[in-house]
């Protein structure tokens, strides 16, 4: 389990790293690489399994996700979830780097256990963060297809 | 002073200086949400009081700005910005309240630098004061407004 000082630490990172790095990732997506916002149906099953599981878990649900023969209508789920890995497998490496939260160089059980723990902190607060901003460019999204009718 | 006593000083001084914002964002709340939707104040300011991070207070204006259509109405009244309710809370908050706190953390006033993690911290911590400040104030406002609707006033 993280420590108190940990906590304070994630939380500290949600706020000042982990805010801007989601808000720019979907925005990107969706302004920059052409991408739909994230169906209300994905973000339900993104939220459930991030705050419900162990990384591992929701690792392993972002790779099926991005491994499924999705439709070309909805590709965009698809670059969605490559790209979340991405990020997350960027993440795992800032945590005993710039992130401090774990000591570099710790090997064996316990010490990939904290990093698994702390990943999974992170992940969630990253994916609440997107969520969010997720649901503002769909809203801007829809007000802007009104105003062109 | 103790350093908690000079902050809660500071933010108060503070939250003099924006006490006309919180104002008319509060009207624009009365406008938009009337008194139909006053759970939604008391939403956001227990949400205010109890977050640990500024971006859960942040992620929960953009949910129900998202949710719900009179987060996303404007406030038709000469003068004001014709940006959603949702959206201008949270500019307000993201922008200038930053704006605030930096001014505030300052070597002119606390003096809190970011060289540190137990500096950062608290300066997280004065934004956190800072927003639940502005918002304490939006909220009176906004029951104060659908009490005593402006175009009735003096009747």
């Amino acid at each position: 389990m993280p420590t108190p000082e940990q906590l304070r630490k994630l939380r500290y990172l949600s706020d000042t790293v982990l805010y801007a790095e989601a808000v720019t990732f979907i925005r990107r997506l969706v302004n920059d690489e052409d991408c739909s916002t994230l169906p209300a149906s994905q973000v339900m099953g993104l939220l459930n399994i991030a705050n419900a599981s162990s990384y591992a878990e929701l690792e392993s649900f972002i790779k099926h996700q991005r491994e499924r023969n999705w439709p070309a209508s909805k590709s965009s789920i698809k670059t969605f979830y490559t790209e979340l890995e991405k990020v997350f497998s960027a993440m795992r490496k800032r945590i005993t780097g710039e992130f401090e939260l774990v000591e570099p160089g710790a090997n064996g059980k316990a010490a990939n256990q904290e990093t698994e723990e702390v990943m999974v902190l992170l992940a969630r607060d990253f994916i609440q963060h997107l969520i969010a901003e997720n649901g503002l460019l769909a809203v801007e999204k829809a007000q802007e297809r009104a105003r062109r009718r | 002073m103790n350093r908690e006593m000079q902050i809660i000083r500071e933010v108060n001084i503070e939250a003099e200086n924006f006490y006309k914002d919180a104002i008319e964002l509060g009207d624009h709340a009365a406008h938009v949400l009337t008194r139909a939707h006053r759970s939604q104040m008391t939403g956001l300011e227990n949400i205010a009081d109890t977050a640990l991070k500024t971006s859960d207070i942040l992620d929960y204006i953009k949910r129900q700005t998202t949710r719900f259509s009179y987060w996303q109405k404007s406030f038709p009244k000469p003068g004001q910005p014709t940006t959603s309710f949702g959206e201008r809370l949270k500019d307000y908050l993201e922008k200038n309240l930053r704006e605030r706190r930096d001014v505030l953390c300052s070597d002119k006033r606390l003096g809190i630098s970011d060289k540190t993690y137990e500096d950062r911290y608290l300066r997280l911590h004065v934004y956190l004061l800072l927003i639940r400040q502005f918002i304490r104030q939006m909220v009176v406002q906004y029951e104060y407004r659908v009490t005593f609707p402006e175009d009735k006033k003096g009747a």
